[in-house]
């Protein structure tokens, strides 16, 4: 083995297996080279200093601090990975059901609207027919097809009964004493009651007839 | 939630990935104190050390996804995280050389170990230590992590390859360079006669 051989090789000499030959070629050339011996010298020498200087943090670990810190941001991230979820899943739900309940209103519109709508087409024809009601009356602000049913409607001053064709019944909230501006009477002293009203819209958009719904006084 | 102790790293990841924080912080006990040391003995400093485990861990928390088993265990996926961090610190930070103070443990085991010495054997023991270690932090980067992976950690050249991401003789001519480095530095050739013809 040479000297150049030794540097390569002989490094290891410790490490390798007794059997090698390259480990016995290298302890034949330790044994005939004085520098190649003072070289492997201080390997040695330099192998036992590291090996102390890596035992002096043999047993080093990141500090605890490190450990809870990283545990608080993995609980944090986590959490707010959940919440956000769980809003997600609040908000589809919410938008579900606001579906499934326009859905529902939707159904309920028409099937109430087809019931009511037959007997207008068939009365239509005939110009306003006061003899029946819609049972419980529409809704405040609803609008709906006149069935020209509305019997105690009253008509309004300047309205003909021709003019009902197709009108409309809304039942609106007002003043009692804002009926004065549809020319009928009114009570001085319960001027200021709001009470409900039914109205017959004509064509035009103006009302042509008014009835009080037996809840209003 | 229950860990077995030999459960795998990739299980336990995914487990982390969906909020187990068991699973997590049994990742992080696994594998935290070779990658500290490691952070420790390429930079030099407690604070560098702490900071870059705490920030491979973040990644972890942050991106589980990123690591990939069948690239790789998850052992040599921190550990090229970390080597990454320990390069930029060092390339922020090119000149802190020397270890801070070591924690009480270390003194402590130290101490135990030359109490038998005197106090001017132990000053000379402990002036070496300083020696070697200022001369390891002053290696050349790709030196030094040969150093400290087969000179400090002890590991074998296999296993530094693949913590390296590198061939075998790559590891074994690193470190062949970063002893002969060590040794110049610590002057350990002053007194070794020259070969004829080598040129140092």
């Amino acid at each position: 083995m040479t000297c150049e051989e030794f540097e390569l090789a002989g490094l290891d000499l410790e490490t390798m297996q007794e059997d090698d030959p390259v480990r016995s070629a290298a302890r034949e050339h330790l044994r005939s080279c004085a520098r190649c011996a003072a070289l492997h010298e201080n390997w040695q020498t330099l192998r036992a200093d590291l090996q102390a200087v890596g035992a002096e943090t043999q047993e080093a670990e990141a500090p605890a601090r490190v450990e809870m810190r990283l545990r608080q941001e993995f609980r944090t991230r986590h959490k707010t990975v959940k919440a956000r979820r769980a809003a997600v899943y609040a908000g589809w739900t919410l938008a579900a059901a606001a579906v499934v309940v326009a859905a529902v209103s939707w159904a309920n519109w028409r099937h109430e609207n087809g019931k009511g709508s037959t007997p207008s087409a068939v009365n239509s024809a005939q110009g306003v027919n006061m003899n029946k009601t819609t049972p419980a009356g529409p809704e405040l602000g609803e609008t709906i097809v006149a069935a020209n049913d509305a019997g105690d409607f009253t008509l309004l001053p300047g309205s003909f009964p021709g003019m009902l064709e197709d009108a409309t019944v809304v039942r609106v909230q007002m003043q009692r004493g804002a009926l004065s501006a549809l020319g009928l009477t009114v009570n001085e002293e319960r001027a200021a009651d709001l009470i409900q009203v039914d109205l017959l819209v004509g064509d035009d958009g103006q009302p042509q007839a008014l009835r009080l719904p037996q809840t209003t006084n | 939630m229950h860990i077995e102790a030999q459960e795998r790293d990739d299980v336990l990841l995914r487990r982390s990935a969906k909020g187990d924080e068991g699973a997590f912080t049994e990742l992080y006990r696994r594998h935290q104190a070779p990658l500290y040391r490691f952070a420790l003995r390429m930079s030099g400093n407690v604070w560098a050390a702490e900071e870059i485990v705490q920030d491979v861990f973040m990644t972890l928390i942050r991106e589980p996804k990123k690591f990939d088993p069948q690239r790789g265990a998850l052992r040599s996926f921190l550990f090229g995280i970390t080597r990454n961090r320990v390069l930029k610190h060092l390339e922020r930070v090119p000149r802190e050389l020397l270890h801070e103070e070591l924690d009480e443990d270390a003194i402590g085991q130290r101490g135990r170990a030359f109490e038998a010495m005197t106090p001017a054997e132990w000053a000379e023991v402990r002036e070496r230590r300083e020696q070697v270690r200022a001369a390891v932090l002053k290696l050349p980067v790709e030196f030094r992590e040969a150093v400290v992976l087969c000179g400090l950690e002890e590991l074998s050249y296999d296993e530094a390859a693949r913590l390296l991401d590198c061939p075998v003789g790559t590891i074994r001519s690193r470190l062949h360079r970063g002893r002969a480095l060590l040794l110049a530095k610590l002057e350990m050739l002053r007194d070794t006669p020259k070969r004829a013809g080598a040129s140092r």
